[in-house]
């Protein structure tokens, strides 16, 4: 039983301690490493951020939660890949249990 | 990991571009033939991509205090290679330059260098090492993914570096300094996709593997070693 769900056992261990790791991190801001990235190139250029614009126009989501919907967007169809091909195996196996 | 658009010079913009294009030309040109040779790889590249396309939409949180994502790319790049996988991580990278100002067009060539290139280069360097080894199936796909996420943050930070050379120290000190910011915080997401991506390559196994013996992913004696321990 425990060796079968091994792996399981495993991931929730890891997302437990992940999440307690943060109990120590206290007041941090939690920027994208993105933006962290985008202010050291800032820092070492010397030019503020502000003065670097898009080579190429770009659409802006026009807030945080426009953005988190587009974010939950791209997780959605991913998981409706995953989800309908797993079934899609699911379903060859039942078939082919039954023949048998 | 993304490069965001205007962040990176021209010139620079131009040679990953120029790096990205012929990898993801090989990419489609494998994909086709994967896919015409057999149709049962269809449901494969729909699972391992789709967990490219839910990793790396979630912005997880740090022990630096920064907030960063994992790449999923681990599973594709062991099941179909570093190529397919950089098709599967620039159409991920598309949808985030066009609709999230994650990235942009112009640094889309870097991204996709780090994300599809070479973390999943890597990935499927060591998934090809351990492959015909004694070394666990598991282990293997662990270490792969751990990799070709680690590696996708490195080549961030490397291609940073080379394009904002501090003004002392240069290249390397620069790159120390990004790989603080983007590396260091990766270690922990790394661990914990790696782990997921084990778990779904247990459920594959013991789902189908079938398809994994047919793609030769791994020598069948193992994949059904692991299906009856599973």
């Amino acid at each position: 039983m425990l060796r079968r769900y091994r792996f399981e056992i495993l991931a929730v261990i890891a997302i437990l301690a992940f999440c307690t790791l943060f109990l120590r991190v206290g007041n941090a801001e939690f920027a994208g490493s993105d933006t962290v990235g985008s202010s050291q190139i800032a820092k070492i250029t010397g030019i503020p951020e502000e003065q670097f614009h898009p080579l190429v126009w770009q659409w802006v989501p026009p807030s945080g939660e426009v953005e988190s919907t587009l974010f939950a967007l791209q997780a959605a169809i991913g998981g409706i890949f995953v989800g309908w091909f797993f079934g899609y195996w699911k379903g060859l196996k039942e078939q082919e249990r039954e023949r048998t | 990991m993304h490069i965001m658009e205007g962040f990176l010079p021209v010139f620079w913009c131009v040679v990953w571009w120029l790096v990205a294009l012929p990898c993801l030309a090989l990419g489609v040109y494998q994909l086709k033939k994967v896919l015409s040779a057999d149709r049962e790889a269809l449901p494969l590249l729909g699972v391992t991509g789709g967990f490219v396309f839910i990793l790396s939409s979630l912005k997880l949180p740090s022990v630096t205090g920064s907030c960063s994502h994992p790449t999923g790319t681990g599973l594709s790049a062991i099941a179909f290679g570093p190529w397919i996988t950089a098709v599967l991580g620039a159409i991920v990278l598309l949808f985030q330059a066009l609709f999230l100002a994650h990235g942009g067009l112009s640094t889309m060539g870097a991204n996709t260098v780090s994300m599809g290139i070479v973390g999943p280069l890597v990935g499927w360097g060591i998934y090809r090492a351990l492959r015909d080894t004694p070394v666990n199936l598991y282990v293997t796909v662990f270490l792969a993914a751990a990799f070709a996420d680690l590696f996708t943050y490195f080549t961030t930070s490397l291609e940073l570096a080379l394009a904002y050379p501090a003004q002392v120290g240069g290249v390397g000190s620069s790159f120390v300094v990004f790989m603080g910011i983007f590396a260091i915080t990766q270690v922990p997401l790394a661990i914990l996709e790696s782990i997921i991506l084990v778990l779904v390559f247990k459920y594959i196994v013991q789902l189908r593997p079938e398809i994994l013996v047919r793609l030769k992913v791994f020598p069948e004696g193992k994949i059904m070693a692991a299906g009856r321990d599973a």
